[in-house]
């Protein structure tokens, strides 16, 4: 694989403010919580099954908007954004919305600027779906993230394996420490128990599939970015980038550990968050999406 | 009826259609039309007068039926004759040619086999046509299958020939006895000629000399029971893997409405069969069965339908036909206008094609482009989408994703028409929101090019539509189509996929074009196009105007070992890059000869931009089985651009090597190879029944005679009346017919009854 042709500029802490994108999510989802400013009151149900909320299909249950598009709509476009909304316990015990931290913000703040930095004709809205359903199968990405707190059925289990196994790309974000990775590893090991985790070292193509990226760099959450005395939560020192392939080396799963690309993603119109962990955020999921959809 | 005219007239139709008639003296001119007005005139006025009891109608009939009996007699008086030129005895020579191919060992004869009768005609048996020949001729006897040679008997025919050349064999005789007083030419055969050269000229030189050709068919015009494998229509070569869909044509007689099985072998191993329930006769059943090459090399397909009970030829039940199974890589340029999940899909689908590599060029920004699967990450593709004829050309596809006209030069949409038209290479166009009309490609020489019309677009309204694919009548064989096992799995196969999507509104095609998949969805008025092509110039065009085939992968209801994605993209790509020609390519006129057969190359010889070239070197290595290597040089036809040929004669039997080296002032271009399989053909026993229309047709512009076995007796006294050869003028009197002579009584007595019915007697 090679790149030929000049980077594009990232610009994407100015392109976010101009569009005042924060002011906008909060108006179009409606009655949505604003916005939180740390993970701890972060927008979640707190009572009931938050799953039992959620309809089959592209409907986000609870966080369903005003501005949710039609079937139509999303199908036009060659990329969708997609979000697994997934059993979990949260940080308050079962029933937390874990897949939904920092939705639908981030999703919207990072297609911003992907339609803008590159090519992909992107549907410009958040587009949670269940793991259990069939719908999943016409998204090749997904997005997962707080995966310390994932606890999957059986059928979400099996949704999941198949939609990999079919040809899906899985991307994982924002869990850290010990604790988050043992619990992760033991859910994806019900998924693909018979594929192994390995460390994506820097010379693996998708790196430079559109940005050069040369180094593996922590991002903090949006707490720690701002007052900026540590980069660093629940123990998990240092960020890795792991993957689980396939037979024929196709990268399935996508695994960014001790880092947290989302909240990079929905603060990068915070001025004091700082700008290097944005733009790097946006780098590393630009590069994962063109490789998953060039290779 | 031969015998009842020649009772009547004297003679046989034969000597009439060979004499000029002509009345004896000058002077019956006058006396007869003296008589006749001296006869007519009293007559007339005598039955005009006299009325009697007559009525008019009774005085016309009674003057007319006098009148033609005084006609026949003046006819006699004028003495008519036929004036003959017949050859002189023992001063003429005939030449005798005998079919001495293996199809006159077919036993259609009452049991026996043809070349039992050239022996009951010719040779020296008892009721021979021989003694009276050679009586009133000097015989020259000549053997001929591929060749003629003289020989001096019919005891050095051995009936092994396996090609029947019958111009070839004329043009032999009367070369052979230019310098002698040649009466004509006595041709036996069955008349299969099985060269395809044209009659045209060798007729025509002998027409020029007046010999007359008479053809003598041997055997039956229809056999009672038979089945041929009558056509087998393959590609010379295919890449390994390829799934291929053949034309087999099967005729028959005597098994109408009977169900026979077809099978293929490669190689001896069965490969596919198929049931075929054989037409009425005078119908030809064409079948089409798909199989799958898998091993690389010159292969040896058999086409074979078992003998079956009462057929009198059974050779004619299989083809056998060589097809080159290519084991190379074929470099596809895929050049995608945007990141599309497509693209990932296509490319695994393709991962596991060891024959075709996809050159994958994404344009991920403005001015910013992805390059995956170059052979050389270094060079290739460096300067994005080819600039250059040479780059582009490189290629043997090009699929164009979704990426607007407007991306490209002027010259870069008239380096892609070419790429087909004139390089030949295959191009296909996929769906997307910046393909076809959406694109800008109509008025384009892109638009040009492809299959479909490009309709305008509604620039306020973006056209989207879900839809179900169907296979046409036309799809359901196509090679690219085929994604199950059979002809019928892969039509039932086509209905249960998931439905796609389309952004571009495809719905006619250009006049010409052939559409394979078409499809219906909510909201679609007209059927879509959703897999059509067409030719254009050298190459292939095709159109896939979905936007993502990938759901026939991903989608929920496809199960996960499902293979129809990946079947269906190997298909077509492996379609689109068939046939594209390289910069050398050889060929043979047949490939499948006998041993001592000439096999006539053909090689045509282009540059890196696919124009051709004159007058370079261009050497043939012919290596035979025994691995004997032969070098010839091939020389340019100077009449056409481009094009060299050569000839050798394969000396042994199994498969021989004919590799092409092309060089320029010592440096090497290109090189090519091909196979000739030499072995005993069976092609004698293909439409090996008698071909009367052909041997009429000989024996009519040389003005000679077309006999079979029953009516050849004849032949020795129909032979002498020619002009061929020297020859005395003969004059034959007919006013002694019987004709006449019964003519005139059947006249008087009509008239005597006539008048004995009236009472006028």
């Amino acid at each position: 694989m090679r790149l030929i042709g000049s980077a594009p500029q990232l610009l994407l802490v100015a392109g976010l403010t101009a569009l005042q994108v924060g002011d906008s999510v909060s108006e179009a989802a409606e009655p949505l919580p604003s916005p939180p400013l740390s993970r701890a009151n972060r927008p979640r149900v707190v009572s009931g099954d938050v799953l039992a909320q959620v309809p089959r299909g592209r409907q986000p249950g609870v966080l369903q908007a005003a501005r949710e598009p039609s079937n139509d709509e999303i199908g036009i476009h060659a990329f969708q954004f997609t979000r697994a909304i997934y059993t979990g316990y949260g940080r308050r015990g079962w029933g937390g919305r874990s897949w939904a931290v920092d939705y639908p913000k981030a999703d919207r703040q990072f297609l911003f600027n992907l339609v803008r930095m590159t090519n992909i004709d992107a549907y410009q809205l958040e587009n949670p779906v269940r793991l259990d359903d069939p719908e999943l199968r016409k998204f090749p990405f997904l997005y997962v993230l707080e995966v310390g707190f994932m606890a999957l059925t059986p059928p979400e289990v099996e949704g999941l394996r198949n939609y990999l196994l079919a040809g899906g790309f899985l991307f994982v974000d924002d869990f850290w420490g010990d604790r988050e990775w043992f619990n992760f590893e033991r859910e994806i090991r019900q998924v693909l128990p018979e594929f192994s985790i390995q460390e994506l070292s820097l010379d693996h193509p998708a790196f430079s599939a559109f940005y050069e990226i040369d180094s593996i760099i922590q991002v903090p959450n949006v707490g720690n970015g701002v007052r900026g005395w540590q980069t660093h939560e629940n123990g998990g020192i240092t960020p890795h980038v792991r993957a689980i392939f396939d037979d024929n080396d196709r990268l399935m799963v996508l695994i960014n550990w001790n880092t947290d690309l989302g909240d990079a993603w929905e603060w990068a119109d915070n001025p004091y968050y700082p700008l290097k962990y944005s733009n790097f955020a946006w780098q590393l999921a630009i590069n994962f999406i063109i490789y998953s959809m060039s290779h | 009826m031969e015998s009842l005219f020649e009772f009547l007239f004297k003679y046989r139709l034969l000597v009439f259609q060979r004499g000029d008639f002509v009345l004896g003296v000058p002077w019956t001119v006058f006396v007869a039309s003296v008589v006749g007005v001296a006869v007519a005139v009293p007559t007339f006025l005598l039955y005009s007068r006299v009325a009697g009891k007559s009525r008019p109608l009774d005085r016309v009939i009674l003057s007319a039926l006098r009148t033609m009996a005084i006609a026949v007699i003046l006819f006699s008086l004028f003495r008519p004759v036929l004036v003959l030129s017949t050859v002189v005895p023992q001063r003429n020579f005939l030449g005798i040619l005998i079919d001495d191919s293996r199809s006159m060992r077919i036993a259609d004869a009452d049991g026996a086999p043809r070349s039992d009768l050239v022996q009951r005609l010719f040779g020296d048996v008892e009721g021979s046509l021989k003694p009276a020949l050679a009586d009133r001729f000097i015989l020259r006897f000549f053997r001929f299958s591929s060749e003629a040679q003289r020989v001096e008997d019919l005891s050095s025919l051995r009936y092994a020939g396996t090609k029947t050349n019958l111009g070839g064999a004329l043009d032999r005789a009367r070369q052979e006895l230019a310098s002698v007083p040649l009466a004509g030419l006595v041709l036996v055969t069955d008349g299969a000629d099985n060269t395809h050269e044209s009659l045209e000229e060798p007729l025509l030189a002998l027409r020029a000399r007046s010999v007359p050709v008479y053809t003598v068919g041997l055997g039956k015009v229809s056999f009672p029971r038979d089945i041929e494998v009558s056509r087998v229509e393959t590609p010379r070569s295919v890449l390994k893997g390829a799934s291929l869909v053949v034309d087999v044509s099967v005729a028959q007689t005597g098994y109408t409405g009977s169900t026979v099985t077809l099978v293929v072998e490669d190689g001896g191993r069965i490969v596919n069969t198929q049931d075929i329930e054989l037409p009425r006769e005078g119908e030809v059943a064409t079948v089409r069965i798909p199989f799958t090459v898998t091993e690389p090399g010159p292969r040896a397909f058999r086409f074979r339908i078992a003998p079956q009970e009462g057929e009198l030829v059974a050779e004619n039940n299989e083809q056998e036909v060589l097809i080159v199974v290519e084991d190379h890589i074929e470099k596809v340029l895929y050049f995608e206008g945007e990141p599309r999940h497509e693209t990932a899909f296509i490319r695994r689908a393709m991962q596991e094609d060891e024959n075709i590599r996809v050159v994958s060029l994404i344009r991920t920004a403005d001015n910013k482009f992805l390059i995956i699967g170059a052979e050389n990450p270094d060079e290739e593709l460096t300067g994005g989408f080819p600039t250059t004829r040479e780059e582009l050309f490189g290629y043997r596809g090009l699929i164009i994703g979704s990426v607007e006209a407007s991306f490209f030069t002027l010259d870069q949409l008239r380096m892609i028409a070419d790429f087909v038209s004139q390089r030949g290479g295959g191009l296909l166009m996929l769906g997307g929101r910046r393909s076809f009309s959406e694109g800008g490609y109509a008025e384009t020489p892109v638009g040009d090019v492809l299959p479909i019309m490009l309709e305008p677009v509604d620039s306020e309204e973006q056209f989207f539509s879900e839809v179900y694919v169907e296979i046409t009548p036309a799809g359901r064989t196509h090679p690219i189509t085929q994604i199950a096992g059979t002809l019928e799995e892969s039509e039932n196969r086509w209905g249960e996929l998931p439905p796609l999507t389309v952004v571009n509104r495809v719905t006619r095609t250009k006049p010409g074009a052939t559409t394979l998949l078409t499809g219906e969805g909510p909201g679609i008025a007209e059927s879509q196009i959703v897999l059509a092509y067409q030719r254009y110039g050298r190459g292939r065009v095709l159109v896939l105007p979905v936007q993502d085939s990938w759901v026939w992968q991903m989608h929920a209801d496809i199960p996960l070992d499902d293979m129809t994605h990946e079947t269906f993209w190997r298909q077509l790509l492996r379609w689109t890059v068939a046939s594209v020609p390289d910069r050398v390519q050889v060929t043979s006129v047949v490939d499948r000869v006998a041993v001592g057969e000439p096999v006539e190359l053909l090689a045509v010889v282009e540059d890196d931009t696919y124009l051709k070239v004159n007058n370079t070197e261009v050497r043939v290595r012919v290596r035979s089985p025994s691995g004997v290597v032969d070098s010839l040089t091939m020389d340019w036809t100077v009449d056409r651009d481009g094009e060299y040929r050569a000839r050798f004669v394969p000396r042994e039997e199994g498969l021989y090597e004919i590799r092409v080296d092309v060089e320029e002032g010592g440096e090497f271009l290109a090189s090519d190879a091909s196979y000739v399989q030499v072995k005993d053909p069976a092609r004698e026993y293909f439409d090996a029944e008698m071909q009367a229309p052909t041997l009429r047709r000989i024996a009519e512009e040389t003005n000679g005679h077309f006999y079979t076995w029953e009516t050849v007796s004849t032949l020795p006294e129909d032979i002498i009346f020619t002009d061929s050869g020297t020859t005395v003028v003969e004059r034959r009197d007919l006013w002694d017919m019987p004709a006449i002579f019964l003519m005139l009584i059947l006249l008087v007595s009509a008239e005597w009854g006539y008048r004995r019915k009236r009472g006028l007697a």
